[in-house]
């Protein structure tokens, strides 16, 4: 057991789910952050993306490394579309009141359902998996396969990437902006409106991309998004709103408590271990993801 | 606005669907249970969640522990005690969680009763796992018709104590509690005690549903008692009828048996697909819902 729990394996395996819960919740924090929208059919996007890759390489034999830049630009345009059709109306009436967020709540959700079914309809329940770089590699005592070793170096890739965006480039600071003080960016000039597209397109290409990742190494089911969308959940109260660093780092401490907590019980264990420390976390900060504002007020 | 002769229509609409098992035969009863069913549930919701803007996305939890219970005691209590039990299980685990989840406001509430209601789900089926049993058969249960009564008492009740709730103290109290919480604090709303009150008694209901469907079918699954899709379905149900409404919960259940007796069993994604397009076309135009849309209007 003790030689289980040392090995470099296990330690491997951590960071690549944990890589991937990092890219997931990236994009929650950026459209949560921004709009204060809490995206729960997030994880059905990783689902879409999933499907999308699968077909891409089923159909017509192409990489999952290659297809997932038309993965990434179909998503952001579809979160794009959801913003100007479905939210824009919404949080432009946010004076009517505080049930705005409990209405983009059940919004979100209903498009969950509509997703979930729609991928059971049209794709079938069965879950549906592909072989890509599944030759095993050893480092030292470690034996890994590629598609692992290829999906943990692109999330990685991914989230410095939205880092970087989010510190250089104007748009990614104005993003900040706004989830810092969305009244102060809107008096210096920010434009409120092209963020919050920028922030659903970001944040809806991302998860695509975590989804084809995901199934290089795993099965696609319709019914797969909502553990990404709790996990995500669980990664940005950990790390804080808005502070994407902070979100990383929390991304790996998940990964590492649900691969050794896995690894220590059983797989029949993985949803209470995911589901508990969410339930614990929210238990112990009712505030939810506000909770440091207060603090510095 | 006037509650009790709101109550007075569901009740008579409620009282006339007696007389379905004289008329119809077993089709029509099953599509009976199915719409108290929802009857019970949707207003079980919308007695925490209408009134004080609590939405709880994980109702399914009190009825799936209904069904275990109900489940694991049978052959052993006579149906009524674990049915009395089923309920009072539900009100137990929502009076033990209710206090530190009702801590957690907005959203977070929303998607924390989520969380605890697969929570409970996994563990049950861990323990199921680990007691060697992944479904149980469950033999001699009742007829059909005593289910049908049995559930219709569930609806009639469940209705009464959304009225009584309504129209007393902590009604109100709730309803300020929905507008400005602080506010209602302030005032002088115990605010605490309302909202746990209000939780423990839309909990015990539900449980006792729970229970009373475990025994239409032949046999028990954790995935099946804890589906989601339950939860889903009574808030899909209180917003289109309307969930602040005493009418709201029959008019969103009738909506939907319907459309669930003509797709359930053929196509069941396309039913969900429906009811998905049916939220959020309701939530973007119609949030008060079809009672508030076609009664309210008038002169309320």
């Amino acid at each position: 057991m003790i030689e289980t729990l040392a090995s470099g394996q296990l330690l491997f395996a951590a960071l690549a789910l944990g890589a991937t819960y990092a890219l997931v919740a990236l994009g929650l924090n950026l459209v949560y952050g921004t709009m204060r929208l809490l995206n729960v059919a997030h994880g059905d996007l990783v689902m879409l993306g999933g499907y999308l890759t699968y077909w891409a390489f089923a159909l017509g034999g192409i990489s999952p490394l290659v297809s997932l830049l038309g993965t990434a630009v179909a998503a952001a345009l579809l979160g794009a579309l959801a913003y100007r059709l479905l939210f824009r109306a919404m949080l432009g009436a946010r004076r009517t009141g505080p049930r705005v967020e409990a209405n983009s709540l059940l919004l979100f959700f209903g498009l969950s359902i509509i997703a979930q079914n729609l991928a059971a309809l049209v794709f079938s329940p069965t879950p549906r998996g592909y072989e890509y770089l599944s030759d095993v590699l050893h480092f030292g005592n470690v034996a890994l396969t590629g598609n692992r070793l290829a999906a943990l170096l692109v999330a990685a890739a991914l989230c410095l990437a939205v880092v970087l965006f989010l510190r250089w480039h104007t748009m990614g600071l104005a993003m900040r902006a706004l989830i810092e003080h969305r009244e102060a960016a809107a008096v210096v000039g920010v434009d409120i409106d092209r963020v919050q597209i920028a922030s659903f397109a970001v944040g809806f290409g991302t998860a695509a991309v975590a989804g084809a990742l995901v199934s290089m190494t795993e099965q696609v089911s319709p019914f797969m998004g909502f553990p990404f969308t709790v996990a995500a959940f669980v990664v940005i109260v950990m790390g804080g709103l808005g502070r994407l660093e902070g979100g990383i780092a929390a991304a790996f401490a998940l990964g590492l408590i649900e691969t050794y907590g896995v690894a220590l019980t059983s797989t029949n264990w993985r949803s209470i271990l995911l589901y508990g420390t969410f339930v614990a976390l929210l238990l112990a900060r009712p505030q939810g993801l506000f909770g440091r504002r207060a603090v510095m007020r | 606005m006037s509650p009790a002769r709101d109550l007075m229509v569901v009740l008579a609409l409620l009282g006339a669907s007696a007389g379905v098992p004289f008329l119809g035969g077993d089709y029509w009863i099953g599509v009976g249970i199915t719409a108290f069913m929802w009857v019970a549930l949707t207003q079980s919701w919308s007695l925490l969640s209408g009134l004080s803007g609590y939405v709880s996305l994980g109702h399914v939890v009190f009825y799936g522990l209904g069904a275990y219970v109900v489940v694991a005691s049978w052959e052993v209590l006579p149906i009524a005690v674990s049915l009395a039990l089923a309920a009072g299980a539900a009100a137990v685990f929502a009076f033990a969680t209710g206090m530190p989840v009702l801590r957690v406001r907005g959203p977070y509430f929303v998607i924390l009763t989520f969380g605890v209601a697969e929570l409970v789900k996994f563990v049950v089926m861990a323990a199921e796992a680990a007691a060697g049993n992944a479904s149980r058969l469950i033999l001699g249960t009742p007829e059909i018709e005593t289910l049908f009564f049995l559930m219709l008492a569930l609806a009639a009740a469940a209705t009464v104590l959304a009225w009584g709730v309504r129209v007393s103290r902590l009604g109100h109290g709730l309803r300020a509690i929905r507008e400005d919480e602080e506010a209602a604090e302030t005032l002088g709303v115990p605010v605490a005690r309302y909202k746990l009150l209000a939780f423990v008694l839309s909990a015990c209901i539900p449980g006792a549903v729970g229970g009373a469907m475990a025994l239409r079918n032949t046999y028990f699954e954790p995935l099946q008692a804890f589906d989601p899709m339950i939860s889903f379905s009574m808030i899909a149900m209180a917003v289109i009828g309307g969930s602040d409404d005493l009418r709201g919960p029959v008019v969103g259940a009738a909506c939907f048996v319907f459309l669930s007796e003509m797709l359930w069993a053929n196509a069941p994604q396309l039913y969900m697909i429906i009811l998905g397009l049916l939220l959020v076309i309701f939530v973007l135009f119609v949030p008060e819902g079809l009672c508030g849309r076609l009664f309210r209007s008038r002169g309320a």
